[in-house]
């Protein structure tokens, strides 16, 4: 399986690219959502996005409206990863096509239990 | 780096500024900041320290209702172990300055979401800084914690960015 891992933070990418690579994903991290958007431009197709909220470039929200807006991303699961951590907020994001959102600060168990709802863990996660 | 955010919500200015204090507390803020450290398995301890030698602040603006920063001060090699600590097994052997500013500037960030979260809102965060701090423009608008960590000091600042009103 692939994930996409957007943050503008080096140490987020880090962090969240080290768990679901840890997990079995193949994971490829970009720096804002116009950079994310390049990557699935290219043609590498993830299974899972995971995009912070707030980037300089091209937010969160504007990148997961980007891609629910094109049909040939639509099997795209998206997880906002973020300190945005209002009801709002989550709504806001939820309405415009996330399926799922994590609050800052995480652990690693709270993404994998999270996975685990989506039913996007790997094969070698449930090993 | 400033920012401008509209939250769209409009204001008279004859309205009333409200302080830090007004809206939340001392024990919000460590609560906050408890959790955020727990996230990593580590222990905040609330004792006042003197903050020494070469200091370094990372920081998050919050507009809204309530304007101002989140501040988070330690020691330059705190902030490289604290750095260390949040990236836990993903830090790489090797931590440049770029890192620990990175990593530092993020937990500014995730206390901040908080904060912000606490507040009456709308309100908008900025992109967080990484240097020697905003400076408090009004000792009234402001929360401080003082805290350890592994017997370290850090603070954690809610500090008002606009100075006191003149009286009239």
């Amino acid at each position: 399986m692939r994930a996409l891992v957007i943050d503008d933070s080096r140490t987020m990418r880090r962090i969240v690219s080290g768990i679901l690579g840890g997990l079995g994903f193949e994971v490829r991290d970009a720096g804002h959502g116009r950079e994310g958007l390049d990557v699935l431009d290219e043609g590498w197709l993830p299974d899972l996005v995971c995009v912070d909220w707030n980037m300089p470039v091209m937010d969160g929200l504007q990148f997961v409206s980007a891609v629910r807006s094109n049909p040939a991303w639509r099997q795209v699961t998206i997880m906002m990863v973020t300190s945005e951590s209002e009801h709002t907020q989550i709504v806001k994001a939820l309405a415009a096509g996330a399926h799922e959102y994590v609050i800052k600060p995480f652990t690693a168990d709270a993404i994998r239990d999270k996975l685990a709802l989506l039913g996007l863990l790997p094969q070698e996660a449930l090993l | 780096m400033s920012m401008t955010f509209d939250t769209g919500e409009r204001r008279r200015s004859t309205d009333v500024r409200p302080v830090i204090s007004e809206l939340i507390d001392e024990a919000t803020v460590f609560s906050i900041a408890e959790e955020a450290w727990s996230a990593l398995d580590e222990v905040l301890v609330p004792q006042r320290a003197e903050l020494s030698g070469d200091l370094i602040s990372s920081w998050v603006e919050i507009v809204g209702p309530w304007t101002g920063s989140v501040v988070v001060s330690t020691a330059r090699d705190t902030a490289a172990e604290l750095a260390r600590g949040f990236m836990g097994p993903f830090a790489p052997d090797e931590l440049g300055d770029s890192d620990v500013a990175d990593a530092f500037g993020e937990i500014a960030n995730v206390v901040a979401g908080s904060v912000k979260a606490a507040l009456p809102g709308p309100s908008a965060i900025s992109l967080p800084e990484v240097g020697e701090g905003p400076a408090v423009r009004n000792p009234a608008d402001q929360l401080r914690i003082d805290v350890l960590w592994r017997g370290r000091p850090l603070s954690i600042s809610v500090q008002g960015a606009l100075p006191a009103l003149s009286a009239q």
